[in-house]
């Protein structure tokens, strides 16, 4: 009996020191020596920038090794300009359809459908409408480079979230889907 | 008793004419009367020395390991020199106890109980510089082999200085156990002398209820000689595995296979040295010269000589071996050690070493307490330097004399070192008028073989049975 009593002190301390821990906060730290970084990390806050941000802005005009800029204008003659003479820089070796397929899986087919007709899951949930079908467009590599680059009308620029070769294999590959 | 046979050789180690109650009186008149002015002035004194000590430690906690004098070519300095040599010294208790025990000796139970308090005291203050001269201390639970979440991360079992951990830890555990089950029957003796509630109830808990049956006595001491038996090879292997800090080490002048023994007899010369000054002490200011008599000094003084010239003879080994072996490296290292910025300490551990344990050849000089008091202090200042000379003259200047240096240590090195001397002495004056610090029932075991009493008795024939009760009050 003196032993069962024991246990049960034992598991109350347990228990009363193991229950502090809110689940909507982060949970105590033993010396937390190098938890925090000392360097700067990407996205973190930091009120040694302006706007409080680590990711500041590269200055206008800079070119980083391994970067063409894109010349043509987010206007509707850039794009015409785009469709006409803009060619892919990718050499026949280099285009990589199961890649663009990938990529456009993932960033392209919510809207534009698996297939490129238009009837992605957004379009088909409807919410929202005009999600055109790429057989009833004239487009060219150029012109989806472009549009992919800088968005058109309703549709986004994806220059954040697919470098320039990526952009240039999506647009290999929606060329393909549309000739299918 | 009656065809006991003892040589006549043999001097009382009971001097005057001492009975059992002579005993129990003698050995609880400390722990029962009141602490004089200058057990007080001591005490103080030790207190405000621990706690310079206290301070010291955790400026060097709170700000950090660059407080003290090491750097980054002698990494280790006084922290681990305090720290050998407070184990070095605390294996003479274990020595007494244990290895005293199974030869047999019986003039080590006057001495055996303070012996292992200064043992447990010293380990525990050795501990400490383990601990307090990592850089994280905190993180220090983690060369325990402890089941955990870091995928269970584990410990290397390479390291001596994790074997240190479990030395040292098993070494003061063991003592302490060992101190504890001997002082059973002497509690014993002073919760039934007790006159206060207070002191009844003390030391009926510390007694843990000891009667002293006779089944009691014959598994007393059977634990007792089983733990000897133990203590014995921990204690050589304890100050061993603090010897493969160094020996197992590539430096110049660490990498020696003679560091092992060598350290083990530096440690008892060191400890009999300690517990030699401890004493002489302790039988002036407690009244136990008739226990703790000059024989017990002399016989001391003739271990402190023995282990002095092993320690010595130790020194002539490696430097006949730095010479023989044709390593520069290694010549280099004992020549720096005689003649390089620290030939100082080397002089002063050679002299206070090699030299002054010889003196004891002199009966005159070995017999004297005097003399004694003072060549155990000069014995224990030698080995602080022998740690020292091997630990940082082999390190300042090792293989690249691009990392040559000096080593300076700061007033925190020394306050955390005269810290650890003031704990040991506010622990040992609080034992000395707390516990009994003569192990009465041992010493009562050799009353009628070894007491002066008894020894004039058989001297003058009455060797007979009905003699050893023998009342003189």
């Amino acid at each position: 009996m003196k032993a069962l009593s024991k246990i049960v002190v034992l598991v109350a301390v347990v228990a009363s020191l193991t229950s502090c821990h809110d689940k909507g906060a982060p949970n105590y730290q033993y010396f937390p020596n190098m938890y925090q970084s000392v360097a700067y990390e990407p996205y973190q806050e930091s009120a040694a920038f302006g706007n409080g941000k680590e990711g500041q802005l590269p200055a206008n005009g800079s070119i980083p090794r391994g970067y063409t800029p894109y010349e043509y204008p987010n206007t509707p003659e850039g794009y015409e300009a785009a469709k006409a003479n803009l060619k892919s820089p990718l050499t026949a070796e280099e285009v990589d359809l199961k890649k663009g397929e990938e990529l456009f899986t993932i960033y392209c087919a919510i809207c534009h459908g698996d297939k490129g007709d238009g009837k992605g899951n957004l379009a088909k949930r409807e919410k929202f409408a005009g999600v055109p079908n790429y057989k009833d467009r004239v487009i060219t590599e150029g012109s989806i480079f472009h549009v992919e680059t800088y968005g058109l009308n309703m549709m986004g620029s994806h220059a954040n979230q697919l470098s320039q070769t990526e952009r240039w294999q999506v647009a290999h590959y929606v060329m393909k889907l549309k000739s299918e | 008793m009656s065809s006991h046979y003892e040589a006549p050789i043999r001097k009382p180690l009971i001097i005057g004419d001492k009975n059992y109650h002579d005993v129990t009186v003698d050995v609880a008149r400390p722990v029962e009367g009141r602490a004089n002015k200058h057990w007080w002035i001591a005490f103080t004194i030790a207190l405000i020395a621990f706690l310079w000590g206290v301070a010291c430690v955790s400026y060097t906690v709170g700000t950090g390991i660059g407080t003290w004098g090491s750097n980054k070519t002698v990494g280790w300095a006084w922290d681990i020199t305090n720290f050998v040599w407070w184990v070095g010294i605390g294996h003479a208790g274990t020595l007494i106890s244990a290895v005293l025990l199974l030869f047999r000796q019986k003039w080590r139970m006057a001495i055996n109980r303070s012996a292992e308090a200064m043992t447990i005291f010293s380990v525990i203050q050795a501990a400490m510089f383990p601990v307090f001269h990592m850089g994280r201390p905190w993180l220090a639970y983690w060369v325990m082999p402890i089941p955990n979440q870091f995928g269970s991360l584990w410990v290397n079992f390479n390291s001596p200085l994790l074997w240190d951990v479990f030395a040292i830890s098993t070494y003061l555990s063991v003592s302490l156990v060992f101190w504890w089950t001997g002082l059973l029957p002497d509690f014993a003796m002073l919760r039934d002398r007790a006159v206060t509630p207070f002191t009844k109830r003390v030391y009926s808990i510390v007694s843990f209820g000891w009667s002293g049956r006779a089944k009691d006595w014959q598994r007393f001491e059977e634990v007792s000689l089983v733990l000897a038996g133990l203590a014995t090879p921990l204690v050589l292997s304890v100050h061993t595995i603090v010897s493969f800090d160094f020996a197992t080490s590539v430096i110049p002048g660490w990498h020696t296979t003679i560091l092992p023994p060598y350290f083990v007899a530096g440690a008892i010369f060191s400890g009999f040295a300690m517990v030699n000054t401890l004493l002489i002490i302790m039988r002036k200011v407690s009244n136990l010269e008739a226990y703790i008599t000059v024989q017990h000094i002399e016989l001391m003084n003739i271990v402190i000589m023995i282990t002095g010239s092993i320690v010595g003879t130790a020194y002539i080994t490696e430097l006949f071996i730095a010479w023989y072996s044709g390593v520069e490296y290694e010549q280099y290292a004992f020549i720096n050690r005689a003649t390089g910025p620290y030939w100082w300490a080397y002089l002063l551990m050679m002299t206070c070493n090699v030299v002054s344990p010889q003196v004891m050849w002199f009966k005159k000089i070995r017999t004297s307490i005097m003399v004694s008091f003072i060549i155990s202090i000069v014995v224990n200042i030698g080995m602080w330097f022998e740690r020292f000379v091997i630990i940082v003259t082999s390190l300042h200047r090792d293989y690249l004399p691009s990392s040559w240096t000096m080593f300076q240590p700061t007033f925190v090195d020394a306050g955390f070192f005269i810290g650890t001397i003031g704990f040991f002495f506010v622990l040992f004056l609080l034992y000395s008028r707390s516990f009994p610090v003569i192990a009465q029932a041992e010493v009562k075991s050799i009353m009628k073989t070894s007491s002066e009493t008894y020894k004039k008795l058989r001297d003058n024939g009455h060797d007979n049975h009905s003699h050893s009760e023998h009342n003189h009050h």
